[in-house]
């Protein structure tokens, strides 16, 4: 008796309900207007100019900064010369400085005329 | 997201898909899920106009509560489908209320049983199952369509009826012996040759 029932259910079981075109209509319509609209974010993309460029290549812009400080100062002392600056490189230079001509055959060329 | 890709994707994917805004999960869930939840309500109502609406509301409260769907919290067809039990059983009792109303005085039928089965001869099989189904007290018949019909695990059961796995035994064994008592004489009409249902 229970395996003729069994049969009869599993029947039952594989024989699915289609819904009606109407009744598909009705349940998408519902959907679509309890559906949150999706959020178009809109991302804008500014194109980096040629100083933002040179300070990349630097490592940033307080790299660049740092290099361009570096230069101006460079220039400063090499155009003015103050009196210390020559105390200042005989503490570096501790001994005596030798001229060695290392290619002598170049003293040639390097010769005025 | 291609359309292949979604069919591949579990219901609780596609509910959090349909609240982030996809248009296609809402379509895919439908024909995933329509036809169970609409078979369901068709066999508790015995009414196919009944069951359509049910169909839709249950889908409708699916549709809002996806926004706040957790994955992994819950599956979504024992969610739908205790949806779907409540709303046949407010429906089942609003026409019994209102049969009572209608007939104050009448009394019930001594055996009604004995009345479905009468009206099984005719029938053809599956028409005879839903017959005896309906004769079922509400609870066993929940039970027995979840578990025999609709494929549900015990414990799946009890999720949806909201009561113990072993209440839930006890409804399914009760049912299927009640359907078996219904559905005995009937081997002729159903198909099925002498001795057996």
């Amino acid at each position: 008796m229970m395996d003729d029932l069994d049969d009869l259910l599993a029947g039952a079981s594989r024989a699915l309900v289609q819904p009606s075109d109407a009744l598909m209509a009705r349940v998408l319509v519902d959907a679509a207007d309890l559906q949150a609209r999706p959020v178009v974010v809109a991302v804008v993309v500014r194109r980096a100019g040629w100083l933002a460029g040179l300070a990349a290549l630097f490592g940033g812009a307080g790299s660049l900064v740092g290099v361009g400080s570096a230069a101006v100062v460079g220039l400063f002392f090499g155009f003015v010369q103050p009196d210390g600056l020559g105390a200042v490189s005989d503490l570096w230079a501790v001994g005596s400085v030798d001229q060695v001509d290392l290619m002598q055959q170049l003293d040639v060329l390097l010769a005025e005329e | 997201m291609p359309r292949d890709t979604l069919a591949d994707l579990a219901d609780e994917a596609l509910v959090v898909l349909y609240a982030n805004g996809d248009p296609d999960a809402a379509r895919l869930l439908a024909r995933r899920l329509l036809p169970r939840v609409l078979g369901y309500a068709g066999r508790m109502l015995g009414d196919r106009a009944e069951a359509e609406d049910v169909a839709q509301e249950a889908m409708l409260r699916l549709w809002k509560v996806a926004p706040e769907w957790r994955q992994g919290e819950a599956k979504v067809s024992t969610w739908i489908y205790r949806v779907v039990v409540n709303l046949c059983t407010d429906r089942l009792r609003a026409r019994r209320r209102h049969r009572a109303e209608a007939l104050d005085d009448v009394a019930e039928p001594a055996d009604g049983a004995a009345s479905v089965v009468a009206r099984m001869i005719e029938a053809d099989r599956m028409a005879a199952l839903d017959l005896a189904l309906a004769a079922l007290p509400e609870r066993q018949r929940e039970a027995v369509v979840l578990r025999h019909i609709e494929g549900f695990s015990n414990p799946e059961i009890a999720e949806i009826l909201q009561i113990g796995v072993e209440a839930v035994e006890s409804l399914t064994a009760r049912g299927k012996r009640a359907l078996a008592v219904l559905l005995s004489g009937q081997r002729g009409a159903l198909g099925y040759e002498d001795g057996g249902l």
